[in-house]
């Protein structure tokens, strides 16, 4: 017989941003093994999209106890569930008691400053009670270890995934001209401008624009992306860098991301709290070599051959990174391969067959 | 014996396997294995394994590893002895299969073969191994009932990593050292960091006992298959058969014939005690000749009771063998003392004498040693066979009065503070005095868990006793179903908690450095099996009647000897160095003393490896 998953998670289907992505991604791959997935969402529609086969998402409802009810509900009539699967820390509480309840397995998901800020006792007491963690990082791993008494080999890692759509290719004509980029070397950040992001090193990189100019009189740095932080990078690009140097494009597509990267000459994000940082992968599976920031999750998203990672409080040897990967020309998109959905839909099939081996929560019941 | 190290890359995404992380991996275990050294990484290359090798059965170039067999898709890299290899391989013989070395490791891959991870039921001996099976794609990794040789893993998501040292996991140069406070508190608990923490987060012991398989999803949960208390509790139902002091005999006997497998002469470790003089009369009961004997001396001790080399030397006489006995002094000691340091793996109180002991062994050229170690635990050799339960017995009434112990361990602590001359740990008498766990971290405690604050950050002492939980870790070495019997109880703390964190885990390190491979036949399932029950044992008094083991029993001086104790002047020594001498040997304090310095020799600072 089929798994099934009750899955509560924050957003999923019909919404943006990396953890819903993830979510489809994970909950897609194993879908096609053949598990049912019953989706509770607090954000997010999914009408009109045509979801893989035996997934369902339920109509997202915000509050709290609107969804922790229906959260119940939902367990109860999609009974018998083995597996609750719980997006965010935050909602683990009633992802522990729902699986206690059906005595089925609780598997909870993090993906990176949730664990690693969240230190209650609470939110310790929740995460050693799973009978699986994932988790995006190695990093994240390491740190979520270092403060909860969970066995080493219940806290696994199931890195992101690139998507298709990202591969090496000619940009399309005219794309430099539209977007007013000169004709010297893009560098190029993509991610939102939000003041509660602010570790990801826009400034760093404004700051030695000046120096590479020295080496690149025509060098430009490009900016996707929007948010609440963005007039503020804006003034600080003004006193930073030297005029027009950098270039805000606001928000970009999804769709046309790939060309973006394809345009560009190296991916340059010295963000210091990535949880995953997908954005290097999306950009080194488009053929950029990468420049990223020491901390978070960066390493695990920068394949060694595809570029460098430096510490950006050091703007010397940021400099120093970005002329020198500049000089190597484009990255192998080889070394992407890993990360594609073939080796990720495996590799998260063989994490839930691992967790379905266990055996169930002897104790069930309130 | 040897030194083993590997590395598997799981995940896809993981990065191929460094060859060089291996090379710094075996550099740090040099010492383990001076005959040779091999390295091997798949054709694939997400699995390499090291191998340092001492070369004690068949010393041809078949016995070298890593090891391959059924046309490469089995590798294993195997550290230890497997006494009844000759038995095994007769075993897979009659059932088809080839050999094409004298080797126990080939022996090691074809039981694999045949009876997948369950084949460590099947094996006498010590060992710690990694053996990766190409069809399977999954890697094993094992460790002996009792552990006797170590093997220490780390995992980082990605790739797991394995060694017989955890410093060679940090000389490898991708494990963290993020200090674990579960073992640093553990340590200042029970003097030796207890399984399956290290001193440090990333790094776990893989417990005695135990198997671990790692997938594509990597390590799974480790799988125990030998429990002592669970081994005692079916001894205990078992009929007796006959005479237990012929029993005992027979079984001293069947384990020593066992552990004198090798291509290369063994020799004993012998001191004044009974347990060594029992194991060389019944090497020369067995007909081995021109056995070498080394003893222990300390130039403190000359002329008192502690010296152990003049009854030593009567022994070895009886029994014809040849004597070394090597006189250590401070200044050797404070010579060695950086060596050693850098030697201890894990931070331990002990292994003082057995890093001398196999010193002096192998500056006489000799590679194998038999040793005594763990009879006290399997004949009642210990105070505490005697303590343990007497206190239990005592105060457990009074452990109904919730809140009785705690009252009286902090007005005692008062009167303590004030200067009334007790024993630092007497104020928690009636709080841990009055259950198995509480008794036995008293007896064997270095400091009490409410002392932890003084000597380390508070925080820290915090974090490290909620993971560690160290009553409900004692407590579980007794969990075998079936109540057992005082004796049994304490045969089971001592061997799976003191013997296997302690004594075995110096006794690898200190003599490994010196390459000198220390055989234990006391501490073998097998012998434990074939022992009489507990109160039999405790009912003959075991200890004594060990001496009685050899065809020529052990001459009546030695049997009278009065008890000193276990010593060395290390205490004094220290204390002398810092300028505050002492009088007597307290042996308590001086653990303390040595407890703190070997902490301070700097286990989590980044020179750590």
């Amino acid at each position: 017989m089929a798994a099934r998953i009750l899955a509560l998670v924050g957003d999923c289907y019909g919404a943006r941003g990396g953890i819903a992505r993830y979510n489809q991604d994970l909950f897609e791959a194993l879908a096609e093994g053949g598990t049912e997935i019953v989706i509770l969402p607090r954000l997010g529609d999914a009408a009109g999209l045509a979801l893989p086969q035996g997934v369902v998402q339920k109509s997202a409802i915000f509050s709290r106890l609107g969804f922790s009810l229906a959260a119940f509900g939902a367990a109860w009539r999609h009974r018998p569930i083995d597996v609750v699967f719980c997006g965010h820390v935050f909602m683990a509480p009633l992802a522990f008691a729902i699986a206690r309840l059906l005595g089925a397995r609780y598997w909870l998901q993090a993906h990176g400053t949730d664990v690693w800020k969240d230190r209650r006792a609470m939110a310790r007491r929740m995460i050693e009670r799973a009978d699986l963690v994932s988790v995006v990082s190695r990093e994240t791993r390491r740190i979520l270890l270092a403060w909860v008494d969970l066995p080493p080999e219940r806290a696994r890692v199931l890195p992101d995934t690139v998507q298709d759509v990202f591969t090496p290719g000619q940009p399309p004509e005219g794309l430099r001209e539209r977007l007013q980029l000169g004709r010297g070397p893009i560098l190029l950040t993509v991610g939102r401008l939000a003041a509660s992001e602010r570790y990801k090193g826009h400034e760093a990189v404004f700051s030695v624009l000046g120096a590479l100019r020295e080496n690149h009189p025509d060098l430009v740095h490009v900016v996707a992306g929007d948010g609440d932080d963005r007039q503020r990078l804006e003034a600080a690009a003004a006193v930073l860098a030297p005029a027009g140097a950098v270039r805000f494009l606001g928000y970009v597509p999804d769709a046309e991301l790939p060309d973006l990267y394809r345009q560009a000459d190296l991916y340059v994000m010295p963000s210091t709290e990535e949880g995953f940082g997908i954005v290097y992968l999306e950009a080194a599976a488009c053929g950029l070599r990468v420049v990223g920031g020491k901390g978070g999750g960066t390493a695990d998203a920068i394949p060694d051959r595809v570029g460098v990672i430096v510490d950006p409080a050091d703007r010397a040897a940021l400099a120093a990174a970005i002329l020198g990967e500049l000089g190597k020309g484009r990255a192998d998109p080889a070394a992407v391969e890993p990360y594609r959905r073939r080796h990720f839909a495996a590799a998260a099939r063989a994490l839930l067959a691992r967790l379905l081996t266990q055996p169930r929560r002897i104790r069930s019941g309130i | 014996m040897c030194g083993i190290a590997g590395i598997h890359a799981y995940l896809d995404v993981s990065p191929r396997v460094d060859r060089g992380e291996i090379v710094r991996m075996n550099d740090r275990m040099k010492a383990r294995g001076p005959d040779g050294s091999g390295l091997w990484v798949s054709d694939d290359g997400r699995t390499g394994f090291g191998h340092l090798r001492l070369a004690i059965i068949d010393l041809s170039e078949g016995g070298a590893q890593p090891m391959h067999a059924s046309d490469g898709r089995l590798t294993i890299t195997f550290n230890g002895e497997i006494y009844n290899y000759r038995e095994l391989k007769a075993d897979l013989q009659s059932k088809g299969r080839r050999f094409r070395s004298e080797s126990d490791t080939e022996v090691l891959l074809q039981l694999y073969d045949e009876y997948g991870a369950d084949m460590v039921r099947r094996l006498r001996g010590m060992f710690a191994f990694g053996l990766w099976d190409a069809g399977k794609r999954t890697l094993l990794l094992a460790r002996d009932p009792l552990g006797i040789k170590p093997l220490y893993w780390a995992d980082d998501g990605w790739t797991v990593r394995f060694a017989s040292q955890a410093k060679a996991l940090l000389a490898g140069g991708a494990v963290p050292r993020d200090p674990d406070p579960a073992g640093i508190v553990g340590f200042h608990l029970f003097g030796s960091v207890p399984e399956p923490f290290t001193v440090w987060r990333s790094i776990h012991t893989l417990p005695a006992g135990t198997t671990l398989t790692v997938d594509a999803t990597g390590p799974g949960t480790p799988q125990p298959y030998y429990d002592v208390a669970a081994a005692l509790t079916e001894r205990a139902t078992r009929a007796s058969n006959g005479d237990a002091r012929v029993q005992l005999a027979e079984a001293v006997r069947d384990s020593v014939r066992h552990h004198l497998v090798a291509d290369v002469p063994v020799a004993v470790f012998l001191s004044a005690g009974l347990d060594s003089g029992a194991l060389l009369g019944t090497m020369a009961g067995l007909g081995v000749r021109d056995i070498t004997a080394v003893t222990l001396a300390f130039a403190e001790f000359k002329g008192l009771a502690q010296d152990e080399a003049p009854l030593a030397a009567e022994v070895a006489a009886r029994y014809g063998a040849r004597q070394i006995v090597r006189t250590v002094d401070r200044a050797e000691f404070e010579r060695d003392l950086p060596a050693l340091l850098d030697a201890m793996d894990l931070p331990t109180i002990d292994g003082i004498n057995t890093w001398f002991v196999a010193k002096a062994a192998r500056e006489a050229g000799i590679k194998v040693a038999l040793s005594g170690l763990g009879a006290d635990e399997c004949f009642g050799g210990y105070p505490s066979f005697t303590d343990v339960p007497r206190s239990v017995h005592w105060l457990r009434p009074m452990s109904w009065l919730p809140g009785l112990g705690v009252l009286a361990r902090h007005g005692l602590s008062a009167a303590r503070a004030a200067g009334l001359g007790l024993h630092p740990k007497a104020p928690g008498v009636l709080q841990y005095g009055g259950d198995w766990a509480g008794a036995y971290l008293l007896r064997r405690g270095v400091y009490m868990p409410w002392e932890l604050d003084e000597v380390l950050d508070r925080e820290l002492v915090e974090e490290g006793l909620r993971r560690l939980a160290p009553l409900s870790r004692i407590a579980a070495a007794l969990q075998a179903g079936a109540p057992l019997g005082d004796f049994d109880r304490v045969a089971a703390l001592e061997t799976a908690l003191y013997m296997r964190n302690q004594l075995l885990r110096d006794a690898d390190w200190a003599g490994m450095s010196h390459s000198i491979e220390i055989r234990v036949p006391y501490v073998d399932p097998f012998f434990l099996a074939a022992l009489p029950p507990g109160e039999a044992l405790a009912a003959m008094n075991a200890k004594d009647a060990v001496a009685d083991v050899p065809p020529q029993p052990l001459p009546d001086s030695i049997r009278h000897r009065p008890k000193t104790g276990f010593s060395t002047p290390v205490g004094r020594w220290l204390r002398e160095a810092a300028g505050t001498p002492s009088s007597g040997i307290d042996f308590s304090a001086a653990s303390r003393d040595w407890a703190l310095s070997v902490w301070r020799a700097g286990w989590a600072g980044p020179a750590a490896a």
